[in-house]
Parts: structure tokens; sequence; C-alpha cells
């Protein structure tokens, strides 16, 4: 099944890189190790610099500053001076627009990597069929490029990328381009198609579900630096500032004076203004006389009865329900502050407008006091 | 890098220093380099107010009437139903084509007062006087509109078609009648476009030269494009004069371009965008037959007549409009191939256009590269200098590299070498402006993929560069050909008695033989540009067929 288990993927390591353009700091000391065979993802708003750092790492981007590293190999630094072209780098990259040679054809898009590399013949023609079958293109082999749908370029650029066996592999918001439906179904694809082949990825978008469902370390970046970086669980669960809670997902947040801490329990508990007590984790982050905590939108609940000797129960007034389709959308007023509350398919079942909210305390996560 | 810039610096700067040296010098006459400098040769030009007065008239009559037709024409085949749209939108491009000279030709074997033929005929019919007379400044006008309306509907047209429809629809939904949207909506959204066209084309017709020297020179009308070449090859030539003129000229044909340029580059009207529209398509009933009449007219009287004129009058003894069956005779035309001079300048032409398009592709292939592509510091300069000689008439160009030459140490003067040098600075802007506008099509990526491929510099350029760019370097090579084949302002003053080219000589022969003789040697060199033209599609055709069958 595995091929490549006698020949690890090499790692992907990134320490403090720095990209200015002129006066402007697009990446600023970012650093992050992607282990060999992980699929690691570049996740923020654009303009956030992810873009920039991986093209530093294919080398179509020259930094200002940081060290660059693949397998062990340094690729990039400049207080070494070293800085290995691109075409000696030896990975492979998926385009944000494909980027498919429109006076080629499906067959010869797909050998570029195995002609560069003087592979000819029988196998040649072996290993682009494979990885044309591998993104179920195999029938087209002889079209024109040009003559291509966007997700069927889509497709010939992963083959291409795949194709002469590379164990890096970059993606540059390879399916940004495709329609909602298409891009779910690739989504899983990809996925599957990088298990399968065990390269190291390294993967940048600016869509959260992607991240999420894709990989198996999640970097967030905000102005050019990391804000953080763990599982998609850690990142969707525990956001450490509350730019990562509200781009990862949709989250309500809460402040107030701190009025109780367990550090060994990792507990703790707010007074907002409106004298409201929230219980919540502090998840090893220090706590200050102030704090912020973040709740996600599908984490609160809401009942027409007060749900008997919990903490984090408050009652609310229901200002309206917007329906989503596959979920509800229900908006409630809190003291004086509006919390938003996601649940799933069916109506609620309350008359009037008063309803008690809970959040679970383990939910109610501590956010760091800066960011 | 710096030798790029340098070398680029000194093809167009070079020649202008010594325009402006020529202009400013007011030391001894005969000595150079100027013994004293001063701004009294330009004092000089209110000498010539019949000069500046005639330039006046004719560049602003010309121009009206350009963007009458362009106007008129764009709005009839972008915004109505006319029939044969996509025909006429083709054949709208073909004046250009056939450019002012001949169409100054032709114009002259119709509309001379006494011998045009057009004048023949009214006479015969309707009495004694001439109906027109095109070596008027009205005339002249009419012909130079009539191959510059070719530009202006080109300009306009692509303006009529950057427009929302949205924006004519809102209108009418609001229940604003057809006209009221027009006047209200369309016109003044369009305005700024045809502004920039206004001013495009009236610089273009400062700096235009052949049709003033075919139809104004013999009565002795001259504009400051012909006054210039009347000052240097008249005996003694006034060269301080010329320059003084041709420095004025440029000044102003380069603040021209330059407001054209802010004009265009300010965007105040953003929904006029770069993305091509579906318009909006009015119906116009019966009447889209006489629009259709009204654009068919102009293609007729800028295009099919003049070729048709020369080819009647290449063909008669003696040319005139009601010929008896005897006096036709293919006796020019076996001249024009048999005469010494004629056939070699013919020759060199070709040859110079071959050399000419071949180096200027390599070379503005290799500037569009380094002003697209490149991160080398100084490219905004490189690009500057390398659309500079579009702001210079030629013939002042020509005037200041023949200046500049004169005293070069190396002996190029009145050889081939001079007009190649000259046909790569001032066709500098073409090349780099349509090769530019492919390499701005390509996808950066699509060069960038083969590098993360692992292909090298030489591998990308040969499997993936040069094969997109290959239709853009092809028509860049085919419009520098036609253009050396055809360029005259700059040839006239600097090719030597050993050193003949083509359209000089037609105008040549104009002037010292029969207007028979040229109307042969002007469709001769037509049919060879035709023919390249031809060739050359069929060629790319081919090429463009290969690649979609190969495997």
């Amino acid at each position: 099944m595995t091929t490549t288990m006698s020949n690890p993927a090499p790692a992907i390591e990134v320490e403090n890189l720095c990209i200015r353009y002129g006066g402007v700091t697009a990446v600023e000391n970012v650093s992050f190790i992607a282990a060999g065979g992980e699929q690691l993802t570049l996740l923020g708003p654009s303009g956030c610099g992810k873009t920039s750092t991986l093209r530093a790492v294919a080398g179509l981007e020259t930094p200002t500053s940081g060290a660059i590293r693949i397998g062990g190999q340094t690729v990039y630094d400049n207080r070494a001076g070293v800085n290995v072209r691109t075409e000696q780098r030896g990975m492979s990259m998926v385009f944000q627009s494909y980027a498919i040679w429109p006076h080629m054809t499906v067959f010869e898009n797909v050998a570029y990597g195995l002609r560069v590399r003087k592979h000819g013949g029988a196998a040649l023609a072996d290993k682009v069929r494979h990885a044309l079958d591998l993104v179920k293109m195999g029938q087209y082999a002889g079209r024109n490029a040009s003559a291509l749908s966007g997700g069927q370029q889509q497709r010939v650029a992963l083959a291409r990328a795949v194709a002469f066996s590379p164990s890096v592999i970059l993606f540059d918001e390879p399916l940004s381009n495709l329609d909602a439906k298409l891009r779910s179904e690739m989504r899983i694809e990809l996925r599957e198609l990088q298990r399968r082949l065990g390269v190291t990825s390294l993967y940048v978008t600016h869509d959260l579900e992607e991240a999420l469902a894709m990989s198996d370390r999640v970097v967030v970046m905000r102005a050019g630096a990391v804000e953080q970086s763990g599982t998609p669980a850690e990142i969707y669960d525990l956001p450490r500032t509350a730019f990562v809670a509200d781009f990862v997902g949709s989250a309500n947040l809460v402040s107030g004076d701190v009025v109780a801490s367990d550090a060994d329990r990792g507990t703790v508990a707010i007074r907002t203004k409106d004298g409201l007590v929230v219980h919540g984790v502090t998840h090893g982050r220090r706590v200050e006389q102030a704090g912020t905590i973040s709740i996600r939108t599908v984490h609160l609940s809401l009942a027409a009865e007060r749900p008997a000797g919990e903490v984090n129960v408050w009652p609310v007034q229901i200002m309206r329900s917007v329906f989503l389709g596959d979920v509800m959308q229900v908006h409630v007023l809190w003291g004086a502050q509006e919390l938003v509350i996601r649940r799933i398919g069916a109506p609620l079942n309350i008359g009037g407008e008063a309803a008690f909210l809970h959040a679970p305390p383990e939910r109610c996560a501590l956010l760091e006091a800066s960011g | 890098m710096a030798t790029v810039v340098a070398m680029v610096a000194v093809l167009v700067l070079y020649p202008m220093y010594y325009l402006f040296q020529a202009a400013l010098d007011v030391g001894l006459p005969d000595t150079r380099p100027p013994t004293a400098y001063g701004v009294a040769n330009f004092a000089k030009l209110l000498d010539y107010p019949t000069v500046l007065w005639n330039t006046l008239v004719v560049t602003c009559a010309a121009t009206l009437l350009a963007l009458l037709f362009g106007f008129i024409s764009a709005w009839i085949l972008t915004r109505t139903n006319v029939p044969f749209r996509r025909t006429l939108d083709q054949l709208m491009t073909v004046p250009y084509y056939v450019t002012p000279l001949l169409g100054a030709l032709a114009w002259s074997l119709l509309g001379a007062p006494e011998s045009g033929f057009i004048n023949q005929v009214w006479r015969k019919f309707f009495g004694t006087e001439a109906l027109i007379d095109i070596t008027s400044p009205m005339g002249i006008a009419w012909v130079m509109a009539l191959f510059e309306g070719s530009v202006a509907y080109v300009m306009i047209s692509a303006v009529m078609q950057s427009m929302d429809p949205a924006l004519e629809e809102a209108s009418a939904v609001m229940g604003g009648s057809r006209w009221r949207t027009m006047w209200r909506i369309t016109l003044p959204l369009v305005a700024p476009g045809v502004l920039g066209a206004a001013i495009f084309v009236f610089a273009e017709m400062l700096g235009s030269f052949s049709v003033a020297l075919v139809l104004g020179t013999p009565a002795r009308f001259y504009v400051i494009t012909t006054a210039i070449y009347h000052f240097v090859s008249q005996y003694p030539p006034r060269i301080a004069l010329a320059a003084a003129m041709g420095a004025s000229l440029f000044a102003v044909m380069f603040a021209m371009l330059w407001l054209y340029r802010w004009l265009t580059s300010r965007n105040s009207f953003v929904t006029v965008s770069g993305k091509a529209f579906r318009p909006r398509v009015m119906d116009m009933g019966p009447l889209r037959w006489v629009l259709f009449a009204v654009v068919a007219l102009y293609v007729l009287a800028s295009a099919a007549l003049p070729v048709a004129t020369l080819l009647f009058a290449a063909l008669q003894k003696l040319a005139v409009a009601f010929p008896a069956a005897s006096n036709f005779t293919l006796d020019h035309f076996r001249q024009a191939f048999s005469i010494n001079a004629v056939r070699t300048a013919m020759l060199n032409s070709i040859m110079l256009a071959m050399v000419t398009a071949t180096i200027g592709v390599i070379m503005t292939g290799l500037l569009s590269w380094i002003i697209l592509r490149s991160r080398l510091p100084g490219r905004g300069v490189l690009e500057y200098l390398a659309m500079f000689p579009q702001a210079v008439p030629r013939i002042v160009f020509a005037f200041g590299m023949m200046w500049a030459w004169l005293v070069f140490p190396l002996p190029v003067y009145g050889t081939f070498w001079v007009l190649l040098i000259a046909y790569l600075t001032v066709f500098m802007p073409l090349g780099v402006r349509t090769i530019s506008g492919v390499v701005l099509q390509l996808d950066k990526s699509l060069d960038e993929c083969g590098q993360v491929c692992g292909a090298s510099w030489w591998y990308r350029m040969r499997t993936i560069t040069a094969p997109l760019l290959r239709p853009g370097l092809l028509a860049a090579w085919l419009l520098i050909f036609v253009a050396s084949v055809r360029e005259l302002g700059a040839s006239i003053l600097l090719m030597g008695p050993d050193s003949k080219v083509m359209t000089p000589a037609i105008v040549e022969a104009w002037f010292s033989s029969s207007s028979e003789l040229t109307a042969a040697m002007a469709l001769i060199q037509t049919v060879v540009i035709t023919a390249t033209m031809v060739v050359f599609g069929l060629f790319t055709r081919r090429l463009a067929q290969r690649a979609v069958s190969a495997p």
C-alpha cells in the first residue's frame, strides 16, 4: 500500500522567514515545520502572507531573511548565503491558475516533469497514464489542453504535479477557482491522494472548511505573522486569539473581569459589565485581571425551562431566528450583548421571547490577552 | 541591464540631442559643434505664419473629420443591428493598410482641379467648373481624415464595447427613451474615451507627412512637416530653421501624447472598464440599410476607390476618365520592373524590411520581457525610452539622425546602416506594444510551473515561453516588415544615392516622372505587402493547425 515507507518523505522547515517588498513587509518571522508525509495548511485571509511564504518555499520568491530546509537540506539561508534555484529544489506545485500550458496536449503537460528528468519511452507513457488515471482523466490524454473545462484543468494540473513522483508538493489555493460542489468533492479526493502518495504537502488556502478537512496541521496567518498553529481540532476548539476565533468558524466573544481561577484544574470565571458570570477553561493560558472568552455558536444551546443546577446558564431574550437551510441561526440578547447561536434543523420549541441559554464550561475557551 | 538601457537610450536620445543642438545653434553657419547657443531660431518661426496657420487648419479639420468618421462608424457597428456587421468591422481596418500615401496619390488622380477623374466626369455632364479641389487645405484634410478615420474607429469602438450595457438598460427600465438614453447616458460615458481618441488623432495628424507632401507641395502649400523637408532639401539647406520647427513640433506632439496617457490612465469613469461586454444593439428597422450604406461608403472612399483608381490609371497610356480602348497598356508595369533604379529600390526595401523585422522582433521581444517580467531596476525608464519614438514625427526624428550621423566617426550616413538604425528606432514602440500585448496575456505561473518541475531557463524558453509567444512574435515581425516597406518620413531624408528604398522612390517618381508609372509602382508595392501578409497568414495558420493536431 504505502511504497514510500522505506524512503520517508522529507520535512519542510521554515525558520524566521521575512519577506519585504520595498518598504512593505509581507511576511514577518514566520516559522513552522511540516513533518515528513504530513499535510500542513497555511490558512488566512488574503494579504496575510501565506502565498508569499509558499512561493518562498518554492523558490519563486526571494525572501529578505530567514532559512528554509527541505529534508534537512538548506535551500535558502540568508546568513549562509544559500539560495537554491527553484528548478533544483526538486518539488512540485499546483498553481491557483492551474498553469496548464495551452500549446500542449494533456499528455505532454503531464509528461513535462518526466521529460525534464530525462525519462522517455514506455516508462514515461506508463507513468503519465498512471498519473492521469489517478485523477480519472485517462481518456483525455490526447486532448488539447486549451479545450478543457476548469475542473478538468484542475485535475490535469494535479496529475502533472504528481507524475514525476515528487516527495514534496505545494498547493497554492488549487480549489479556489472551482464551484462549491466540485470543490467539496475535490477536497476529499486531494486528501485521499496525498495520503496514498505519502508526500509532504504544504497547502495554502483562505477557505476554513478546506483547511480543517484536509490538513494534519494548520498554521493560521494574519498580517504576515503566524497567529496560531495546531491540529484542526485544536485550532477550532481552542482558538488562541480573537482573530482565530473569528476567522476559524463563527464565535461569540465575551469579555469581563476575572473573578475566579484555578491554575491546577485550568478553569477560569469572568464577570461581564452586565454582571453575568461565564466559566471557562484556560488551556494553560496566562490569566490576567480581565479576560475574553470565546464560545462557538454551535456550542450554545437554548431551552424553555431552566436546566437544573448547572453553571453557565443565563436567562436571555430571543430577538430573531434566521433559517439558513442546514442550520438555524438564533440571535439572543444576553445582558446588553447580542449572541449568535447556531443549531441543527429542528425549529425552536419556545413559545415566547424568554428562554435560557447554556454553554458547557469546557467549550468556553479563554483567549490570550493580546492579539 | 545598464547596457540595454544605454543602448536604447543612444538609439532614441542621440538623434534628439542633435535635433536640439541644431535648433539652438545661433553661431557661425556651417560650423559644428555650434559656437553659440540661443533661441533666435525659434523666433524666426514667426516669419512663417502661413505654415503654422496651414498646419493648424489642416490638422483641426482633419481631426474633426476623422473623429466624425470614426464615431459614426463605431456607433453604427457597435450599437445598431446594421447588416453584415462583422464583415464591415473587418473592412474598417483596411484603410489603415492602404496607407495615406496611396490614398493621396489616388485622390490626386481623382480630385485634381484640372485632370482629376471626378472633375472630368463633372465637366462632361454639368459644366465647366471643377467640382472638387483635392489640393486645397480641405482636400488635404479630407484625404488625411479618410485614413486616420480607421484609427479613430478602432479606438472609439473599443470604448463603446467596454461599457456595461446594464447602465443603458437601467435608463430604459426607468422609462428613458432611446434618444434620451443615448444623450444622457451613452454619450457622457464614452466622452472621455472619445476625447482621448481626439487627442491621439490630433497628435498623429500633426506629425503626418505624406498626404501634404503629395497634394500640397506642387501648389506651394506647406505644413510644418513638409516645410521641414523643404528647408532641409532645398539649396542651400536651412538646417537651423528646420531644426527649430522640428523641435517645436516635437514639443507639441509630446505634450499631446502625454495628455493622452494621463487621460487614459486616470480611469475617472470606472464604468468603462477594460472588460469587453456585449453592447445593447438597437433595432433600426429599414433605416439599418442606410447605416450600412454610410459605412460601406466610407470603406469605398478610403480603400476600394483609391486602389481601383490607381489600377485604372496604371493601365492607361495617359490616364483620363474616359479612355479609348486603344489607351490601355501594361507598359507602366513593364517599365516599373525594367527600370534598374526602381527594381533595386524594391529589392532594397524588401531586404531591409526583412532585416529590420528580424532584428526588431528579437530586440523588442527582449525589451518587452525585461519591461514586463524582470525585476531589474530601471525597467520603468526602459519602457519610457522604448515608447519615446512614438512622440516624435518621423521626419523630425530622421532630421535628428541625419544631423547626428553626419558627425559620427563611423561612415554610416547615406548607407543602409543608417536606414536600418532609423527603422529599428522608430518601430521600437510598435514592436514593444505588439509583443507586450502577448506577454501580458501570458499567466506568469505558466513559466513558474516549468521552473518548479525542474526545467532550466533554456529548457523553459524552448518548451514553454517561445512557443507561447510565437503568435505575438510573428505578428510583430509582420507589422514591422509592412511598416518598414512603407516607411516614408524617415527614409526620404536618410536614404543616399546608393541606398534607395521603395516608398521615397514612389514619391520621387510622382514628382519627376509620370503619374501612371507612379500608380503602377504603388500598386506593385501594395501587392508585395499583401502577398507577404497572405503567405504569412497561411504559414501561421499551418503552424497553429500543426500544434492542434500534434499527438
